[in-house]
């Protein structure tokens, strides 16, 4: 045996290196698997062996048979596509044909991103009616006819009875009138204003919540609205609860964060105070639970709310709350 | 509410920065709402020199003085008698702002220029002598500004206050809040006046015919007064909260009001008729003019002070042009009574007239600090108007106004809170603002909150007192637990979100317009008389007609939305919006709330592209776009109908569908008709569609069921006829459906084709029949026998014909 086998693969993977174009390849193709191709000789002069050496060698000589061909075929398309790629070669820089997607309102983004932190949390979702009753709106809330309290929001009225929700508090009551405890509700939706300038639009969106069971505590509040705040902003964002006053809750407490802009240094966002005013909230008071006839002195919770528009304002840093409601295209697409 | 902090250190020692004050005024309860410096008005006043002094040339009272003001020389023309050479003087330069609030400009006066003013310490609201400009000391360095130089500071905080507090609506009332925050004395001003005989008695009296609404009217009366200006002390105390001082007697029941939160009023006594006081409701159509001289209408159930005759003032809310103090004025009746909050509060409102006073009466103000408040007025009064009090006091008091006794529970408070405080530190927190705390037992204390503060009547108030003083934020977190049950989210919200879901993936933006829509919108949109959504709910208060009426349609809110972006160059636009329209019911009754989903396109079928020419959007777009999402929806039997011709009003006749679900209408597509594209000023068409969402969310399965993969192949055959141009393709699509063949899987129309050749008239419809069983492969032959039926019942049944 003058050439081993495994002399004839290196040699031929050595002259396909240095081949470049599909002749010289099919060239190699002919010395190596050809009828006189080299392999195909030491083929052939297998039956001379011994044998004891035949089989091994047979299998031996066969892989690097296939090896060759796999590499040698390989080489040719390489070539070939090489070739004609110089021809089909396009402008991969050219603009992709536009698979034009819409986008959803920063309000819808915003509502959704609120609610699935309370559904985490374990609320349920409920809304309830645009237009409600004088009762609903107000008194069920503990805000009597001719009380002061009412001079806090500007009422559209569509009869001395029937009211544009104010607020979407009416909810609760709603609730807790259908649902025995414990009540874990969250209810999103449009509210109305009797007001219009730079920082007000007429309609605006409101979250409104609810836990109400017989063991709920102002210490509960403060860690499910700290948990809430945490997710929506992130876990830098500080918490300040604040003494205020609603007629549906006592005590009440204006939840403040440390400004998002800012982180306190105090900026034109936060009015250089370092904080914003993002919720109002408070244990609900005990003349709603007569209102729903819940059972005297055994019920405890809490309630709160929040301006969607505001809290998507800081998200996206939005500067003025009339661009919610203009629905100018340009505003539209970006989010 | 406003405070200066001058004038709140007359009865609290404050050992806080301003700062720190403002902090825990706000983590009271009492929000801040700004901090300034009262004397920025002085800004533009300058410490200057009286250089020379020459006589005016046309003025013989008038002299030209040249200034110096550090940085230069001005002239200056001034009428002071004491202007003089070498005098220290406060010089206003244009731009100053005078205590009468005017703005000083450079000016001309009789022919010669003024680039300034000398003041005297009225004009600088540092005094009250006008007669001559105020000299300075003289060693006070030239051209530094008067403020540091006189160290003028004082600092006026303004605090935004809830509606339950009425007893911060004074200064003395804050006082008391910062001494429970500093857990430091408070001084109250001295208010006690010994009743010495009853001489007052004699003179006049109080009757009060309507107990419910004045329970008690408290007066004393004054003689010998003499009306003037306030002395200094006084205008200043005023002017640091922007009260305007008037005179002697009218500053001091202002004074008090703002010292003690008690509204007062001054009687010109000897304008009373019959030097008496009657307390009663007003008759209908009564008219009365009040101090500010307007004719007021005044109903029955307004409270009105009278004296024998006729009203002299509306209770709590202003007095009469009748009986005000004037300046001869020599006996004074002073009034300090507790009104009912209620009834204040409706008068104010009818009257459109919100005072001082009504504010706090409305509110509530203490119903034991009547007397208190008279007596410092009275005293006040004669000690700068050299009056004599009459011996004596009228406090009539037909309905005493009790203060509530609470009994708290320690261990209901702390569960409410989540706090473990002891007994006395609760007590000593609510002893701190002055309530009176008694142990009742083991875990209750019984409390009696201070007469002035008539938000307190329930336990739990007292626990939010106690929450605020020991700081909300000192209370630990906790989380609750909350049952897990799970309850499965709301079916319109999650078809709510899917369906937004989808649009967004068909390339459209959401839009939120206005829940109210124009009066006016109804007639743009062309609606008849008789449409469902010209019942529309009318607000009562409307901001614009524009927001008159809640709508009944999405529509004019989509093609305003239209018309604001084509103004802005935007014309390649896909919108849509789910939202709530609203019908009137009976009236008193809640309207119907029905939730639509609008879509709109308009301008091109395609983005704009390197790919393919710019082409318009058509009907055809949309309608495929409603398609794909009733499709997604799973929504079965979905059929467009032709909508006749005057069933909508703002779509074009010819090109608009009814959209059907289960034979059910649900919807509409469509253009926008020209007329309506008129009357929303729109210059470019756009198609539409609407569905209402109420009605199709049944519609929506709850589940989902695969469907076996068909296992064996598909056999197709098409089909052409020439039909009437008239005949709809979908009559003909319908027609072989309902012939149930069970081995027709499905039909993909292909083409439409009218002109040359087929016949005038006439178009050429193809469709793909594609034939399929799930249990066998088909054979050709059965298919052509089958294909061959179908074929010749259509061409009998439209009249059709094969190509030739």
């Amino acid at each position: 045996m003058e050439t081993s086998i495994e002399q004839i693969l290196e040699e031929a993977l050595k002259a396909l290196e240095d081949a470049s174009d599909v002749e010289t390849a099919k060239a190699l193709s002919v010395r190596y698997l050809g009828r006189k191709g080299a392999v195909t000789l030491f083929l052939r002069g297998i039956s001379q062996m011994p044998p004891e050496k035949r089989a091994a060698m047979g299998k031996r000589a066969n892989d690097i048979k296939n090896t060759i061909d796999t590499a040698l075929k390989d080489a040719v398309q390489r070539f070939e596509t090489a070739q004609k790629g110089l021809e089909a070669r396009i402008d991969v820089t050219l603009p992709g044909r536009p698979v034009p997607l819409g986008s959803l309102h920063p309000i819808s983004l915003v509502t959704q991103e609120i609610c699935d932190i309370f559904v985490r949390l374990g609320f349920d979702i409920v809304e309830g009616p645009d237009v409600e009753s004088d009762w609903y709106n107000f008194e069920a809330l503990n805000i009597p006819k001719n009380h002061p309290a009412r001079d806090m929001q500007d009422t559209f009225y569509v009869s001395d009875n029937i009211v544009l929700r104010t607020h979407t508090s009416p909810v609760q009551i709603r609730t807790m009138e259908k649902q025995p405890l414990p009540v874990a509700v969250i209810a999103p939706g449009k509210v109305y204003r009797r007001d219009s300038d730079l920082t007000h639009t007429p309609m605006f969106h409101q979250v409104e919540g609810l836990l109400v069971d017989r063991q709920i505590s102002f210490g509960d509040l403060k860690g499910v609205l700290t948990t809430f705040v945490h997710q929506m902003f992130d876990e830098r964002t500080s918490l300040r609860f604040r003494p205020s006053f609603f007629p549906f809750t006592e005590p009440s407490a204006e939840v403040d964060i440390l400004c998002v802009m800012c982180r306190g240094a105090g900026c034109r966002v936060c009015s250089q105070t370092g904080w914003l005013e993002i919720l109002g909230s408070g244990m609900v008071h005990p003349a709603l639970y007569e209102n729903v006839g819940y059972p005297a002195g055994q019920s405890s919770g809490f309630a709160f709310g929040m301006g969607v528009e505001r809290i998507a304002m800081l998200k996206y840093g939005i500067d003025d709350i009339r661009k919610y409601f203009e629905n100018d295209i340009r505003f539209l697409r970006q989010f | 509410m406003r405070v200066s902090l001058s004038w709140l250190k007359e009865y609290i020692a404050i050992e806080m920065s301003v700062d720190r004050l403002v902090d825990a005024l706000t983590m009271v309860g009492l929000e801040v709402d700004s901090v300034s410096d009262r004397y920025t008005y002085l800004d533009r006043v300058l410490v200057g020199r009286i250089r020379n002094v020459r006589p005016h040339p046309n003025a013989d009272m008038l002299k030209c003085c040249e200034v110096d003001i550090g940085s230069g020389a001005i002239d200056v023309v001034c009428g002071a008698p004491n202007a003089r050479k070498d005098l220290a003087v406060a010089v206003a330069l244009p731009g100053a702002v005078l205590t009468d609030g005017t703005v000083l400009q450079k000016s001309v006066i009789r022919g010669t220029a003024s680039e300034g003013m000398i003041c005297s310490e009225k004009e600088l609201g540092l005094g009250s002598d006008g007669s001559g400009v105020l000299e300075l000391d003289n060693r006070l360095t030239t051209g530094r500004s008067l403020k540091s130089a006189l160290e003028l500071a004082d600092t006026v905080i303004d605090i935004d206050l809830t509606p339950n507090r009425p007893d911060c609506l004074s200064i003395i009332g804050i006082a008391r809040e910062i001494a429970g925050i500093q857990k430091t004395p408070l001084r109250y001003p001295d208010a006690r006046l010994p009743i010495i005989g009853n001489a007052v008695d004699e003179l006049t009296s109080v009757t009060i015919e309507a107990p419910d609404l004045c329970p008690r009217y408290a007066a004393r009366l004054l003689s010998g007064v003499t009306v003037a200006p306030s002395p200094f002390w006084l205008q200043d105390r005023l002017l640091s909260v922007d009260l305007r001082p008037i005179n002697n007697i009218v500053d001091v029941t202002n004074f008090v009001l703002m010292e003690l939160g008690q509204p007062l009023h001054a009687f010109d006594f000897d304008r009373l008729a019959g030097h008496r006081i009657v307390v009663r409701t007003a008759t209908a159509g009564e008219v009365f003019t009040t101090l500010d001289q307007k004719e007021r209408q005044l109903s029955q159930d307004m409270l009105m002070i009278c004296d024998a005759e006729n009203p002299v003032a509306i209770g709590g809310v202003m007095g009469g042009h009748n009986s005000e103090i004037e300046p001869s004025t020599t006996r004074v009746l002073i009034e300090s009574a507790y009104f009912n909050p209620t009834s204040i509060r409706k008068t104010a409102k009818q009257l459109g007239l919100s005072t001082e006073a009504s504010f706090r009466f409305e509110r509530g103000v203490d119903p034991h600090g009547t007397v208190a408040a008279l007596n410092r007025a009275a005293q006040l009064m004669a000690e700068i108007s050299d009056a004599t009090i009459v011996d004596g006091l009228i406090d009539a008091h037909p309905k005493p106004v009790d203060v509530p006794v609470i009994s708290l529970g320690v261990s209901q408070t702390n569960r409410l809170l989540g706090t473990a405080f002891p007994a006395p530190t609760i007590a000593s927190l609510l002893q701190s603002i002055e309530f009176d705390v008694r142990p009742e037992n083991d875990d209750h204390l019984t409390v009696t909150p201070p007469s002035f503060r008539v938000d307190v009547c329930r336990p739990e108030d007292l626990m939010e007192e106690v929450a605020r003083l020991s700081g909300y934020n000192n209370i630990p977190l906790t989380y609750p637990a909350v049952p897990v049950r799970g309850r499965p989210l709301l079916k319109t919200r999650a078809s709510r979100n899917r369906i937004k879901q989808l649009m967004v993936g068909c390339g459209f933006n959401e839009i939120v317009t206005y829940s109210f829509i124009g009066s006016g919108d109804g007639d743009r949109l062309g609606l008849k008389s008789d449409d469902s959504r010209r019942q529309t709910v009318a607000i009562l208060n409307p901001l614009t007609e524009e927001q008159a009426v809640m709508r009944t349609s999405l529509v004019p809110g989509l093609l305003q939305t239209l018309q604001l972006n084509l103004a802005r160059q935007e014309r390649n636009l896909k919108l849509f919006e789910i939202g709530k329209t609203f019908f009137a019911t009976e009236s008193d009754a809640l309207p119907e709330e029905i939730e639509m989903l609008v879509g709109l396109w308009s301008g091109s079928r395609f983005a704009p592209s390197w790919h393919t020419s710019d082409v318009d959007t058509d009907f055809f777009d949309l309608k495929g776009v409603v398609e794909s999402l009733l499709l997604q929806l799973d929504v079965q039997q979905i059929d467009f109908t032709s909508l006749p011709d005057d069933d909508c009003t703002y779509t074009r006749p010819g090109v608009s569908a009814r959209i059907l679900a289960q034979e059910r209408e649900i919807g509409l597509v469509g253009e926008i008709h020209p007329q309506a594209l008129r009357r929303f000023d729109l210059k470019r068409t756009a198609y539409i569609f609407e569905l209402n969402i109420d009605r199709l969310l049944p519609l929506i399965p709850d589940t989902k069921l695969f469907r076996p993969i068909p296992k064996f192949p598909v056999v197709t055959r098409d089909v052409t006829l020439i039909v009437d141009r008239s005949i709809e393709s979908g009559k003909i699509l319908q027609c072989v459906e309902q012939m149930n063949e069970e081995l027709i899987e499905a039909l993909q129309l292909f083409d439409v084709f009218e002109g040359k050749p087929i016949p005038a008239g006439r178009k050429s419809i193809s469709f793909r029949i594609i034939y399929r069983s799930s249990t066998r492969t088909l054979e050709d032959e059965e298919i052509n026998r089958l294909h061959q039926k179908i074929t010749g019942q259509l061409l009998e049944e439209f009249k059709a014909s094969l190509p030739a």
